[in-house]
């Protein structure tokens, strides 16, 4: 860990309403083709599987009928700490002005995965196979991101390519592109959210939804006394939500 | 190459130790890095002129609103449209699979033709030869399915079947085909449309709404209006069914209740509305209530379903308090349910007083045909094809001399799949227009691939569970991939062929002019900038201004309307009520609990290719599929966490693993579909079992209706 948190003017901030997901998968299928994941014909087998966003099932661990469920969608945190930066070492990956985005550059990355170890929330993934498409199916690749080969380390980049865009269409508008409207850069997984889970803006500006939402009393991060300041908030009127979202000890 | 990339860095590592200190190996490593990813096999991403086209989305059967991006006219990404009133900018999983399924492998590339075992490719002429002098000598007993609830295409199919001598046409069975039966015996007229936009407080016996049921991405964004993030919801959704879902995850209250006791539970909810004094004028009302007061009183209730009495009082309380409640009725699994817990749900909103009223249930009219001779929607909805193709497979029904199957995948999507299997060997033609190989074309005479909708004209009328009557256009934004065409267009060329006047000479005709009777209909408006559930709620609505409707529609827009068809005669069916919802006792065989996603595809899709990576790895491992039972069964049935069981039911056996999993009923087992396919391409093809095949069909009394809501399976 740095132990050094650099602070930024622009700080993108997704939150996720957790009593709103139902799961579905919606997320995960927009992030994939957005970002040019290939489809795996062995994602069954979780362990060499790519899904830059995550859904995972939470339970209260109750018997029936006391149990309850919720489910966690999970892109990359965006520490504002992070624990992957300091480990790279040919500073494939860092925490800069972008908006707070920890960015990964792909040729740079020679594919040690010391930030997949250092990950606490699993959000890195290696390439393990070459990417590989059905016939055609490369016609439908998105222009706005790179292929990444075998043997590197991916993840979430809060659709970093979208963020470019909307500075590109403020200043056609005459618009200030570092003062965007809230809504002018969303993310795919955000903006295709059959449920309007996930709220995507600038925490630090005050005109932007999420700047309130942070702030809820009911919002969390996770395993926020890692100290990695993440800046993905989640929010569940439900306490035992909360509660594991912060990873707390049965006992606590 | 002698040296990968493995090796590779590995050469290079070792020099870097003693030379951190200067930039130059950095540099070198970057150089290296991008060398050895600069593999030729890896796709270039495309470059050209980024645009955006509005279509439908015609695989996932919630319709909704798509925007394509397009890079150099070739479609790249599936997103939700923010204008269209079924989308609202959200998307499904399988709605967002559009682009990737043009280039499917399970695709077909061209007409063919069985060969003995196999395949062979054929013209589409040739194809057109064959059909017509085979379905000529078959005159007097063709029969068609559709899978298809939506499309217009029904029109031209069941109008050529007609004219063909009709065996019978058939929807394949879903939540539209038992409510339209539960509707014509109440004697109601229209589609049932739940306004869930103005329902405060909802009430949901077993319809997966938010997942497979109905207008499942409008019925979220519909559930998420009003429910700010953290705060204190603005309306109540109650969840009755037999596991917690994806719907009662989100849902503030989950009863546990068995798929078959949900007539049970209506009853007993309409127990406590009747004795606080709700009355109604409509037909069956008195044996209604004697019927209601003769056995679903708390304690019967609890008895059958193990609801508790307070329970039950509090939810009937809290509809009856409500401004604006709503009860929806449903199939946990999109399918089997019998008529009469949906007439039993409807009773309470009648009860309620909200049939035709904003937040309550719209009696929706069916929008103009087109096609001369065509079946209307209901008349379609009618038939009963469990039934009849176990009439054809027993030989009470003679099988049909030939069958045209349209978007539809029978010997895979339908309960009892041996028997089904053994109806289509009965048939002795059978043409199948899919585009893709599913389990039902690998069984056909003739398989004539259907173009993809974003590569064809198509539409998407008024799904069930919308409100609000919807029309909105599918069309073309791409060339054919292959070498597929229109089926309409082939059944307008077929019928040309066999000198059949369906009035049309291809299928952008029929739709021009289905469009065109839309833009006569009194009360319709383009969803622009006010959408149909404010106009429910009292908004004036905006004037359609005729000519532009075209225009409107291919640019994504919805036409809608806010209808309700006149009711003359809807009652309360409570002799059928009587007949097929019994509080008896509960059951003592496990019992099956189907669960279906979208994100698993449909019968006729496959599982998208990118959907695979969605599926949790405990509803998938490998190629095995799980089956999830809360711990109290496991340990009655001697079940342990991650052991391989055989599920057994209706003649079939199924592999499964075994789930531990709390938020299931006692007794039941907790099944998901979509899986199990032995056609399709290696993302569906041999990964997991489908559990739909253990369903045995029985018939609901009262209705006559084919039902398989809750089988009983063995487990060993
Ligand atoms: S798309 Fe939305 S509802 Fe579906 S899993 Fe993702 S966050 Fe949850
Ligand atoms: S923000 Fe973009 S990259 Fe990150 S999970 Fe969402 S869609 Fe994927």
């Amino acid at each position: 860990m740095s132990g050094q948190k650099k602070e930024f003017p622009i700080t993108w901030g997704m939150v996720i309403d957790i009593d709103k997901c139902t799961g579905c998968g919606a997320c995960m299928a927009s992030c994939q083709t957005e970002n040019n994941v290939e489809p795996q014909r062995e994602a069954s087998n979780k362990l060499r599987a790519t899904s830059w966003m995550l859904v995972y099932e939470l339970t209260n661990d109750k018997a029936f009928p006391n149990h309850d469920i919720a489910y966690l969608p999970r892109p990359c945190q965006q520490c504002g700490n992070p624990p992957c930066v300091s480990v790279c070492p040919v500073i494939a990956t860092d925490k800069n002005e972008d908006g707070g985005i920890v960015s990964q550059v792909y040729p740079r990355c020679i594919g040690c995965r010391y930030c997949v170890a250092a990950c606490p929330y699993h959000v890195r993934y290696f390439g393990w196979y070459d990417p590989i498409w059905p016939e055609g199916m490369e016609k439908t690749l998105s222009p706005m991101t790179s292929v990444r080969p075998r043997g590197v380390v991916e993840k979430c980049t809060f659709c970093h390519h979208r963020w470019t865009q909307a500075k590109d269409a403020a200043r056609v508008a005459g618009k200030d592109p570092d003062n965007l409207d809230d809504g002018a850069y969303v993310t795919s997984c955000v903006q295709n959210c059959p449920s309007g889970a996930l709220a995507f803006g600038d925490i630090k500006n005050p005109k932007h939804k999420v700047h309130e939402l942070v702030k809820s009393p009911y919002a969390f991060r996770l395993l926020e006394r890692l100290g990695t300041d993440t800046q993905v908030y989640y929010i569940s009127r439900r306490e035992w939500v909360r509660k594991l979202g912060d990873n707390y000890l049965k006992s606590e | 190459m002698g040296l990968d990339r493995r090796a590779f860095l590995g050469l290079v590592a070792g020099g870097t130790v003693g030379a951190m200190f200067t930039p130059i190996p950095w540099k070198l490593i970057d150089d290296a890095s991008i060398w050895t990813q600069n593999w030729p096999w890896i796709p270039r991403v495309p470059k050209g002129q980024v645009d955006y086209v509005a279509t439908t989305s015609k695989l996932c059967p919630a319709g909704e609103g798509l925007k394509i991006m397009r890079v150099a006219g070739n479609p790249i990404l599936a997103g939700g449209n923010p204008s269209h009133p079924l989308s609202c900018g959200g998307v499904s999983a399988l709605a967002r699979s559009e682009v990737y399924m043009l280039y499917s492998p399970a695709r077909i590339k061209s007409p063919m033709k069985r060969n003995g075992k196999t395949f062979a490719p054929i013209t589409w002429e040739q194809a057109l030869v064959e059909m017509a002098e085979k379905l000529g000598a078959a005159k007097g007993a063709v029969a068609s399915i559709s899978g298809d609830n939506t499309g217009t295409i029904n029109e031209v199919l069941t109008a050529l079947t007609a004219k063909l001598g009709s065996a019978g046409s058939f929807m394949m069975p879903s939540e539209a085909t038992t409510a339209a039966k539960a509707m014509k015996l109440m004697g109601a007229q229209g589609q049932a449309g739940y306004d869930f936009e103005n329902a405060d407080t909802v009430l949901v016996l077993g319809a997966d709404i938010f997942e497979t049921w109905g207008t499942s991405s409008r019925n979220r964004k519909a559930f998420g209006a009003n429910r700010p993030a953290g705060a204190k919801p603005a309306n109540t959704y109650v969840y009755v069914g037999p596991s917690r879902n994806n719907t009662a995850a989100v849902c503030d209250q989950w009863v546990p209740a068995a798929a078959a006791d949900l007539g049970v539970v209506a009853l007993g909810i309409a127990w406590h509305l009747l004795k606080a004094g709700a009355t109604s004028n409509a037909p069956g009302f008195d044996t209604f209530k004697a019927v209601v007061n003769g056995g679903f009183g708390p304690e019967d209730v609890k008895r059958a379903t193990g609801v508790a009495p307070e329970t039950l009082a509090a939810i009937a309380k809290a509809l009856a308090s409500a401004k604006a409640p709503l009860v929806v009725t449903g199939s946990p699994f999109g399918q089997g349910l019998g008529a009469a817990p949906v007439i039993a749900g409807m009773s309470l909103n009648m009860l309620l007083g909200r049939i035709n009223k904003p937040g309550g249930v719209y009696m929706l009219p069916e929008l103009p045909s087109v096609v001369p001779g065509a079946l209307t929607r209901a008349a379609m909805l009618d038939g009963d094809l469990p039934a009849f193709l176990k009439g054809v497979e027993s030989g009470k029904t003679p099988a049909p001399k030939a069958l045209l199957i349209y978007d539809a995948n029978p010997a895979y999507g339908l309960p009892e799949a041996a028997t089904m299997a053994k109806a289509l060997e009965k048939i002795p033609f059978k043409v199948s227009f899919s585009s893709f190989m599913d389990e039902t074309a690998a069984l056909c005479d003739l398989v004539l691939p259907n173009s993809l909708p974003l590569e064809r004209y198509d539409d998407v009328a008024t799904p069930y569970g919308s409100g609000f009557c919807v029309y909105s256009l599918v069309r073309p934004i791409q060339k054919p991939i292959c070498d597929t065409k229109t089926t309409g267009d082939v059944l307008l060329g077929l019928a040309r062929k066999l000198s059949i006047d369906l009035k049309f000479d291809n299928f952008q005709q029929v739709i021009k002019e289905k469009v065109a009777s839309l833009a006569k209909v009194s009360g319709g408006f383009v969803a622009k900038d006010v959408m149909p559930w404010q106009v429910a709620a009292g908004k004036p609505a905006p004037a359609l201004v005729g000519g532009d409707l075209w225009k409107a529609l291919e640019a994504g827009y919805a036409w809608t309307m806010v209808g309700q068809a006149a009711q003359t005669a809807m009652g309360f069916a409570a002799e059928v009520v009587a007949k097929a919802v019994k509080a008896g006792k509960p059951a003592t065989a496990t019992v099956l609990a189907p669960y279906a996603q979208l994100r698993t595809g449909t019968p006729v899709t496959g599982m998208p290719c990118q959907d695979l990576t969605t599926v949790p790895d405990t509803e998938l491992l490998g190629d095995t599929t799980f089956i999830r039972v809360n711990s109290e069964t496991a340990k009655t049935l001697g079940l342990k966490k991650g052991q391989m069981v055989k599920l057994s039911g209706a003649g079939v056996d199924c592999q499964a693993k075994v789930h531990i999993f709390e938020s299931v009923m006692p007794g039941m087992v907790s099944a998901p579909l979509g899986f199990g396919h032995t056609a399709f391409d290696y993302y569906s093809q041999g990964k997991g079992a489908n559990y739909l095949s253990l369903a045995a069909v029985v018939e609901e009394p009262g209705s006559g209706l084919s039902m398989w809501i809750a089988p009983e399976v063995k487990i060993a």
